[in-house]
C-alpha cells in the first residue's frame, strides 16, 4: 500500500517532463486563460477561430451557388443592368474602414483604455451600419428596376448570399453595441481585452468576406 | 471472468457459422433473375462484370485472409492464465509494408477501372440512337428519325415502356426527365444512368442476342417509384424492320358497328385528352391530338397508337399478357423470340383483369396523385393518371378498341 | 465562457460582478443539485454525456421500429402492411432517426463524457454551450417526430433529392418538417464541435501532448473537426431547399433554369465526411476496448492517429462517389473513383492495427470484447464491399440497389453501432457504478451479430440479382426463379431482422436486471487510461487534482512498473486502482470551482421549435420564437458562468482541507 495515503506529500512532487509548462503549480486550476492553456490561446478565441473556419464553408457554399446561378437570369436582369460599382465600392470602403477602428478598440483595449476602445467599438457599429444602410438602398433600387427575390435563379443566389452577409454584419453590430453596453456596465467576465478581441476576429471575418464577394460577384464581370 | 467454454463453443459457432454462411452464398442465387447483374447479356454488362468479378475475388480473398487471421488470433491469445503480455507499441516497418500493399493493389485496379469507364462513355461507335424520358411513372421512348437503327427510321416513333433494339448493335440511349430524377437501368446490358431534367445524359446498350431485358427506375422518384419499370427487347434485324414498319404504318379505324368502333368513340371522350394515337380522326375528320400538358403536370402521357404491340403497361408495371402467354414470350429461345414478341397480344392471351381495373380505377390500383381535392400544389394537374369514372359498359368497349392497336 | 478558477480569497467590499437576481429582476439561477431540475439545468458534462445517451437509445428503438416495418412489408411480394405512401415516409425516417438523432447523438455521449475525463479536465471548455448542444438535439429530435402527426413525415429519401423535394412534388409539410429539423440538429453538432475542440486542444492535463491524448479522444477530434467543416455545407443546402419551399425561391426549379445536381453537390460534400462522423467515434471506442482487453496497448498508436486524420480528410474529397450514375461525366468520375480507392487503405490500416493489438494479447472475452471483435469481423465485410462501390463502373449496377444498402448497413451497424455498444459495455461501470450483467450481454451481443448478417447479408446477393432500393414492393416477376430466389431471400432478411430487434431488447433487459446490481470497482477492467483513475461513477468534479502525466496510458504506467532489465520489459503491478485514487484524494485540491447550473441553454434551444414551427405555420411563432432566442441570448451573455455564493439553496458546509463542491464568490 503506498505510504501516500498515509503521509501526503506537502508539496506536489518534483517534475521533469519538458512536455509540462514551467513554474505549473498541481494545486491550482487556471483554466481557459491564455497561459494556462495547452495552446496558448484562450479558449474563447479558440472558440472563434474555429467558428471562423466553419463559416468560410457557409459561405464557400453560398458563394458557390451564386457563381453556378450568376448568368442565369433569364429575360429579367442581370448584372450589367444592375451594378453600380462606384456605390458598392463606397460602402466597401465603408466597411473597410470599420475594420481599421476595430482594430484601434482592441489596441485601446490592450492598453487599459477602456473609455477609448469603447469609443471605438461605436464608431466600427456606426460604420457598419452605414454599410447595411448603403446595401439596404442599394437593394431597394435593383428591386425597383425589377429583381426581386424570386424574378430568377441569379436574383435568388444573389440575394441569398448577401442577405446572409448582411445578417452576419447585422449580429455583429448588436454584438458592438452590447460589448459596449456591457463593458459601461463592467459586466465583462474575463479579460476585457481578450473579449474585444474576439470580437473583432468575427468582424474582421465578415469583412473579409465581403472583399470576396465584392470581387466575385461585382468586379469580375459575368 | 472469462470462460474458457463459452470461448470453445464460440470458435465452434463460430465455424459452423461460417459454413452455413458460405454454402448459403454458394447455393444461393436465385436463377434467371431477370435483372441479375452478373448474368451479362450486352458488350456493356460484360465489360462491366469482367472488370467487376476479379475485384470481387479480390476483396473475397482479403477478407478471408483477414477474418482467418482474427479468428487464429482469438483462439490462439484468449486468456489461458499466461503472463502479462509484451506491452508492444507497434512495429513502423511492418504497418508501412502493409499500407503499401493494400495500396498497390488498389492501383491495380484502379487502372482497368478508368479503361473500362472511358470505353463505356464511348459514343463515335453509335449505330442507333433512342431517346427516353422519364417521368412520374412511366418513360417514353422516342426513335428520331435517323439513317441507323438497321435499315433507318424514316420518321419519329413513340412508344414508351418497352424499348425495342435490334440485336448486336451499338444504340446510345439519351436520356432526361420532365419532372423529377429517374435513372434507367437495364442490369443485363449496362449500368444505370440517372435522367435528370434539364439536362440530358447518355447510356450504351447492346444486346447479343434477341431477347426482353428487364428494368427499373433506380432514383427514388416519388410515390410509385416502385411501379416504373421497363424493358428492352432486342430483336434480330428482319424482326426489326418488320417491328419499325408496324410502327410507322397508318392507323386502321376499327370495323364499323364493332365494340372496337364504340371504343373508338369512347376513347375519343375519355382518353384523348392525354392519350395520343396517330391517325385517329374523330366523327368530322379532323385529327385527334392529345394535350396532355393541359391535365398532367409533368405534360405527357403514354402514346397509345400500337399499344398492344407491347405486352406492358402503366409504367411496364403491369402485363398484358395472361401468365402462359408471358412465360412462352419471356422465356423464348432466342431463335423463337421475334416471332413470339411480334405476335403482340392476341385476344386470348390479353390480361383482362389487370387492364380492366386500370381503367376502372387508376389510382386506386397504382398510387399516384390524381384526387382532384389534393392538386393544389400543382395548379389542378395531375401526377399520373386520374380515376375517369368509367361504366363498365365503356371499359368493354375501350378494351376492344385498344385491343385493336396492333 | 470558460471554468475559471480563481484562488480562494476574502471578497472584497465591492464585487465587481452583479448577481443575475439583482440585474434581470426576477430570475435567480438554478442552484438544484437533485431532482429533475438538476437534470435539466445542468452544465455537468456527465449528466450532459448520460441524457445524449439515452434519448439517442430511445431514437435507436424509434428508427428500429421503423426498420422492423419496412422489412415486414418486404418480407413478401406486393406487401399490403404498408401503403406506398407510408412505406416512403418509413424509409425516409428511419434512415434519419438511426444518422442523426441516434448514432450521432450517441457518438455525442461518449464524446461529452469521456473526452474531459480521458484528458484530466473537469468539464468541457464552454459548459452552457453543452447543455445548449443537448437541448438543441433533444428539441429537434422531437420536433421532426411530430411530423409524423402533423400531415406526414419526410418521404423523400434520407438524402431528400431535388427536385422531388421541391412543393409540386412533395405537397405535406413532411419535408419541411425535415429541412428545419435537421437545420436546429445542425446547430446542436455545430456548436459541440467548436465546444468539444477547443476542450480537447487547450485543456489536456500538463504532460498531455497530443500524441499522449487517449485514442478516444483523438477520433472524436478528428470527428469535430469534420463536424465544423460539414455542417455548414448541409446548412447552405437546407437553407436553399427551404427558401425554395416556403418562400418560392427557385434553387431548384428546373425550368427556371436550376441544375438538380446543385443538390446533390452540397448534400454530399456533407454527407461523406457525415459517414466517417458516424464511424470514426466506433473505431476510437474499439480502439479503447481492445487493448484494455488484450492487456498490450494499442498497435501502432501513431499509424492510428494519423489514419484517422487521413481519413478526415481525404473524405471531403471523395464525395462524388455518391454520384457515379448522376451524369457527372467520365472524368470526373475516375477523379473520384481513384480517390475513393484510396481512402479505403487508410481505413485498412486500422483493421491491421486492431488485429495486431490482439497478436500476442491475453484476450479477456467481456461483452464489450465481444463487442469489439465484432466491429472488426463486420466492418471488414462492409469496407470491401465498399471497395467494390469504388470501381465506378461496378458501381453503375451496385448504386441504388440492396447491394448498396447492404454495404451501408454493414459499416454503420457493424462499424458504429457494434462500436458503440462496445463504449456501453465497457464505460457502463464507470458511468453508473454497476455492472452490466456480462451474460445477458452475451446474448445481448450473440443475437444482435447473428440477426445482423441475417438481415443484411442476404441484401448483398438481392442487390447484385437486381432488386433497387426505396420500393414500397418488390414483385415475383423480378425475383427469379428457385428456391434460393429473390423471394427466398427476403424471407430471410425479414427473420434476421426479428432476431436483430431481440438482441437490442436484450440490452434493455440486461440494464433493467442490472439495475440492483452491487457498485462497481473503480478500474473493473485494469483499463489503462485517465478516465478510470476517478470513482465509479466519478465525483462532480471528476479529479480531485489535476494528474500530470507523463505517459501515454498514463493510468497504466502508474499501476504497473517495468522492472526489466537489460533491453527486457517486465511490467509488475505496483499500485491498485485504489490505491492511486486514495492518494489523489488525499491530495485534492483545497478549493474547486465548477460552473454553476443554467436556464439559458434550455431556453434558447426551446426557441428553435418555436421558430421553426413558425416557418410552417404561423409568423405570430416565428416573432414569438426570436423574441424567446434574443431574451436567452441575452440572459446568457449577462450570466457569469459561476453563480455567486448567495445564489445557493441551501448553502453546503465547505470544509477546509476537503475538495468542496462549494462556489467561492469570484472576485
Amino acid at each position: 500500500m503506498s505510504d501516500a495515503t498515509v503521509n501526503p506529500p506537502a508539496t506536489a512532487e518534483p517534475v521533469h517532463d519538458d512536455t509540462i509548462p514551467e513554474g505549473y503549480d498541481d494545486t491550482q486550476d487556471h483554466i481557459g486563460l491564455p497561459h494556462d492553456t495547452s495552446t496558448g490561446l484562450s479558449n474563447t478565441k479558440l472558440a472563434m477561430w474555429m467558428f471562423l473556419g466553419s463559416e468560410c464553408l457557409l459561405f464557400g457554399g453560398l458563394i458557390s451557388t451564386y457563381m453556378l446561378y450568376r448568368n442565369r437570369q433569364g429575360d429579367a436582369v442581370g448584372p450589367d443592368q444592375l451594378w453600380d460599382i462606384p456605390f458598392t465600392s463606397a460602402t466597401s470602403f465603408v466597411l473597410l474602414m470599420s475594420s481599421l477602428t476595430m482594430v484601434l478598440a482592441v489596441t485601446s483595449a490592450q492598453r487599459r483604455d477602456e473609455r477609448r476602445a469603447r469609443l471605438w467599438l461605436v464608431v466600427t457599429a456606426l460604420l457598419g451600419g452605414l454599410f447595411l444602410s448603403g446595401q439596404v438602398y442599394e437593394f431597394t433600387v435593383f428591386y425597383r428596376e425589377g429583381l426581386g427575390y424570386t424574378t430568377s435563379l441569379f436574383a435568388s443566389s444573389f440575394y441569398t448570399l448577401t442577405g446572409f452577409h448582411g445578417v452576419h454584419v447585422a449580429v455583429g453590430i448588436i454584438m458592438l453595441l452590447s460589448l459596449v453596453a456591457m463593458l459601461a456596465k463592467n459586466r465583462i467576465v474575463g479579460d476585457k481585452a481578450e473579449t474585444i478581441e474576439m470580437v473583432g476576429l468575427y468582424w474582421h471575418f465578415v469583412d473579409v468576406v465581403w472583399i470576396v464577394i465584392f470581387t466575385l460577384v461585382y468586379l469580375i464581370p459575368a | 471472468m472469462q470462460s474458457a467454454s463459452t470461448f470453445k463453443n464460440m470458435s465452434r459457432r463460430v465455424r459452423i457459422g461460417l459454413a452455413v454462411g458460405l454454402a448459403a452464398v454458394v447455393a444461393g442465387c436465385a436463377q434467371d433473375a431477370p435483372q441479375d447483374t452478373w448474368d451479362p447479356a450486352g458488350r456493356n454488362a460484360q465489360m462491366i462484370h469482367d472488370l467487376q468479378w476479379p475485384v470481387f475475388a479480390i476483396a473475397g480473398v482479403v477478407g478471408v485472409i483477414v477474418l482467418s487471421v482474427v479468428a487464429y488470433v482469438i483462439v490462439k491469445f484468449r486468456d489461458r492464465g499466461q503472463a502479462m503480455p509484451e506491452q508492444t507499441h507497434g512495429k513502423p516497418a511492418l504497418e508501412i509494408a502493409l499500407t503499401i500493399l493494400p495500396a498497390l493493389i488498389l492501383i491495380g485496379v484502379a487502372i482497368p477501372t478508368v479503361g473500362t469507364l472511358m470505353a463505356l462513355n464511348e459514343t463515335d461507335d453509335t449505330e442507333c440512337v433512342v431517346n427516353v424520358t422519364g417521368q412520374q411513372w412511366w418513360w417514353e421512348i422516342d426513335y428520331p428519325a435517323q439513317d441507323g437503327c438497321g435499315e433507318g427510321i424514316s420518321a419519329p416513333i413513340v412508344t414508351s415502356g418497352q424499348m425495342i433494339i435490334p440485336t448486336d448493335t451499338n444504340v446510345l440511349v439519351r436520356g432526361t426527365s420532365r419532372d423529377v430524377i429517374h435513372s434507367w437501368w437495364i442490369p443485363r446490358l449496362n449500368g444505370k444512368r440517372d435522367m435528370v431534367p434539364g439536362r440530358v445524359h447518355t447510356v450504351r446498350l447492346q444486346a447479343d442476342e434477341p431477347g426482353i431485358y428487364a428494368g427499373q427506375c433506380t432514383e427514388f422518384c416519388g410515390l410509385s417509384h416502385a411501379n416504373m419499370r421497363m424493358e428492352v427487347v432486342a430483336l434480330d434485324p428482319a424482326d426489326f424492320e418488320a417491328w419499325k414498319a408496324k410502327q410507322l404504318s397508318e392507323y386502321e379505324a376499327p370495323e364499323p358497328d364493332t365494340l372496337a368502333a364504340a371504343g373508338e368513340a369512347t376513347y375519343i371522350a375519355q382518353c384523348s385528352r392525354c392519350h395520343q394515337v396517330d391517325g385517329l380522326e374523330d366523327a368530322e375528320g379532323d385529327p385527334v391530338i392529345a394535350r396532355p400538358d393541359l391535365q398532367v403536370y409533368s405534360g405527357a402521357a403514354p402514346n397509345l397508337t400500337w399499344f398492344m404491340t407491347r405486352n406492358t403497361f402503366a409504367g411496364a408495371t403491369w402485363d398484358l399478357l395472361i401468365p402462359e402467354c408471358r412465360a412462352a414470350v419471356w422465356e423464348a429461345p432466342p431463335g423463337e423470340f421475334g416471332e413470339r414478341y411480334l405476335e403482340g397480344v392476341p385476344e386470348d392471351c390479353l390480361n383482362s383483369v389487370d387492364l380492366r381495373e386500370w381503367l376502372r380505377n387508376a389510382p386506386a390500383k397504382k398510387p399516384m396523385y390524381a384526387d382532384p381535392e389534393q392538386l393544389e400544389e400543382t395548379d389542378g394537374l395531375v401526377r399520373g393518371m386520374p380515376n375517369l369514372a368509367l361504366s363498365e359498359d365503356q371499359i368493354d368497349e375501350l378494351v376492344a378498341y385498344l385491343l385493336d392497336r396492333q | 465562457m470558460a471554468i475559471i478558477e480563481r484562488p480562494s480569497s476574502t471578497p472584497t467590499a465591492t464585487t465587481e460582478y452583479v448577481t443575475p437576481s439583482a440585474s434581470m429582476g426576477f430570475l435567480r439561477r438554478p442552484v438544484e443539485t437533485s431532482g429533475w431540475k438538476s437534470w435539466a439545468f445542468t452544465v455537468d458534462h456527465k449528466k450532459i454525456g448520460i441524457m445524449y445517451g439515452v434519448v439517442a437509445m430511445l431514437f435507436f428503438f424509434v428508427g428500429g421500429l421503423e426498420a422492423v416495418l419496412i422489412r415486414a412489408q418486404l418480407a413478401q411480394a406486393d406487401g399490403t402492411i404498408l401503403s406506398a405512401d407510408k412505406y416512403n415516409q418509413m424509409f425516409t425516417m428511419h434512415a434519419t432517426t438511426m444518422i442523426f438523432l441516434f448514432v450521432m447523438p450517441m457518438a455525442a455521449a461518449f464524446a461529452n463524457y469521456m473526452i474531459p475525463l480521458q484528458i484530466g479536465a473537469r468539464d468541457v471548455a464552454f459548459p452552457r454551450l453543452n447543455a445548449l448542444s443537448l437541448w438543441t438535439f433533444v428539441f429537434g429530435g422531437i420536433f421532426l417526430n411530430t411530423s409524423w402527426v402533423l400531415g406526414g413525415a419526410a418521404d423523400g429519401g434520407w438524402f431528400m433529392y431535388a427536385p422531388n423535394s421541391s412543393v409540386p412534388f412533395s405537397p405535406t409539410n413532411g419535408v419541411d418538417f425535415w429541412v428545419l429539423g435537421l437545420l436546429i440538429t445542425g446547430i446542436a453538432s455545430q456548436v459541440g464541435a467548436i465546444n468539444l475542440i477547443v476542450t480537447c486542444l487547450n485543456m489536456r492535463a500538463p504532460g498531455m501532448s497530443l500524441m499522449r491524448m487517449p485514442i478516444f479522444t483523438w477520433m472524436a477530434m478528428v470527428v469535430q473537426f469534420l463536424l465544423l467543416f460539414a455542417i455548414p455545407v448541409i446548412t447552405v443546402a437546407l437553407f436553399l431547399l427551404m427558401f425554395q419551399r416556403n418562400f418560392d425561391a427557385t434553387f431548384f426549379s428546373v425550368e427556371e433554369g436550376a441544375d438538380p445536381l446543385l443538390w446533390q453537390h452540397l448534400f454530399w460534400i456533407f454527407g461523406h465526411p457525415e459517414v466517417y462522423i458516424i464511424v470514426l467515434p466506433a473505431f476510437g471506442i474499439i480502439s479503447e476496448v481492445l487493448p484494455t482487453f488484450a492487456r498490450k496497448p494499442l498497435f501502432g498508436y501513431p499509424f492510428v492517429v494519423f489514419s484517422g486524420a487521413a481519413i478526415g480528410f481525404v473524405g471531403f474529397g471523395v464525395w462524388a462517389h455518391h454520384m457515379f450514375a448522376a451524369g457527372l461525366g467520365p472524368i470526373s468520375v475516375a477523379v473520384f473513383s481513384v480517390a475513393t480507392m484510396a481512402i479505403a487503405v487508410p481505413t485498412g490500416v486500422k483493421i491491421i492495427n486492431w488485429t495486431l493489438t490482439l497478436w500476442g494479447g491475453k484476450l479477456w472475452f467481456t461483452t464489450a470484447m465481444l463487442f469489439a471483435i465484432g466491429l472488426i469481423v463486420q466492418f471488414t465485410i462492409g469496407g470491401l464491399s465498399g471497395v467494390t462501390h469504388a470501381v465506378a463502373p461496378s458501381d453503375t449496377q451496385q448504386t441504388d440497389t440492396y447491394y448498396i444498402v447492404a454495404h451501408f448497413h454493414y459499416v454503420i451497424f457493424g462499424g458504429a453501432v457494434l462500436g458503440l455498444f462496445a463504449g456501453i459495455y465497457y464505460w457502463w461501470p464507470k458511468v453508473f457504478g454497476k455492472m452490466l450483467n456480462e451474460n445477458w450481454g452475451r446474448a445481448n451481443f450473440w443475437f444482435m451479430i447473428i440477426g445482423m448478417n441475417l438481415t443484411f447479408g442476404p441484401m448483398h446477393i438481392i442487390g447484385l440479382q437486381g432488386q433497387p432500393r426505396r420500393m414500397y414492393v418488390w414483385t415475383e416477376n423480378r425475383a427469379g426463379e428457385g428456391f434460393f430466389n429473390l423471394g427466398f431471400w427476403n424471407l430471410v432478411s425479414t427473420v434476421g431482422t426479428v432476431i436483430l430487434a431481440i438482441g437490442a431488447l436484450l440490452f434493455l433487459v440486461n440494464v433493467w436486471v442490472s439495475r440492483k446490481n452491487p457498485p462497481a470497482p473503480e478500474d473493473p477492467w485494469d483499463a489503462r487510461s485517465l478516465e478510470w483513475l476517478t470513482t465509479s461513477p466519478p465525483k462532480e468534479h471528476n479529479f480531485d487534482r489535476t494528474p500530470t502525466v507523463h505517459a501515454l496510458d498514463e493510468f497504466f504506467h502508474r499501476k504497473y512498473e517495468d522492472v526489466g532489465e537489460n533491453g527486457q520489459h517486465d511490467f509488475k503491478k505496483v499500485a491498485t486502482a485504489e490505491e492511486l485514487l486514495a492518494e489523489e484524494e488525499a491530495n485534492a485540491d483545497a478549493h474547486i470551482h465548477l460552473p454553476s447550473p443554467s436556464y439559458w441553454p434550455i431556453v434558447l434551444a426551446f426557441s428553435m421549435p418555436v421558430l421553426a414551427y413558425g416557418i410552417i405555420y404561423s409568423t405570430l411563432l416565428i416573432i414569438v420564437g426570436a423574441a424567446i432566442a434574443i431574451l436567452a441570448l441575452f440572459g446568457w451573455a449577462l450570466e457569469p458562468p459561476t453563480a455567486p455564493e448567495d445564489d445557493f439553496d441551501p448553502p453546503s458546509p465547505t470544509d477546509g482541507g476537503e475538495p468542496s463542491k462549494e462556489l467561492v464568490t469570484s472576485v
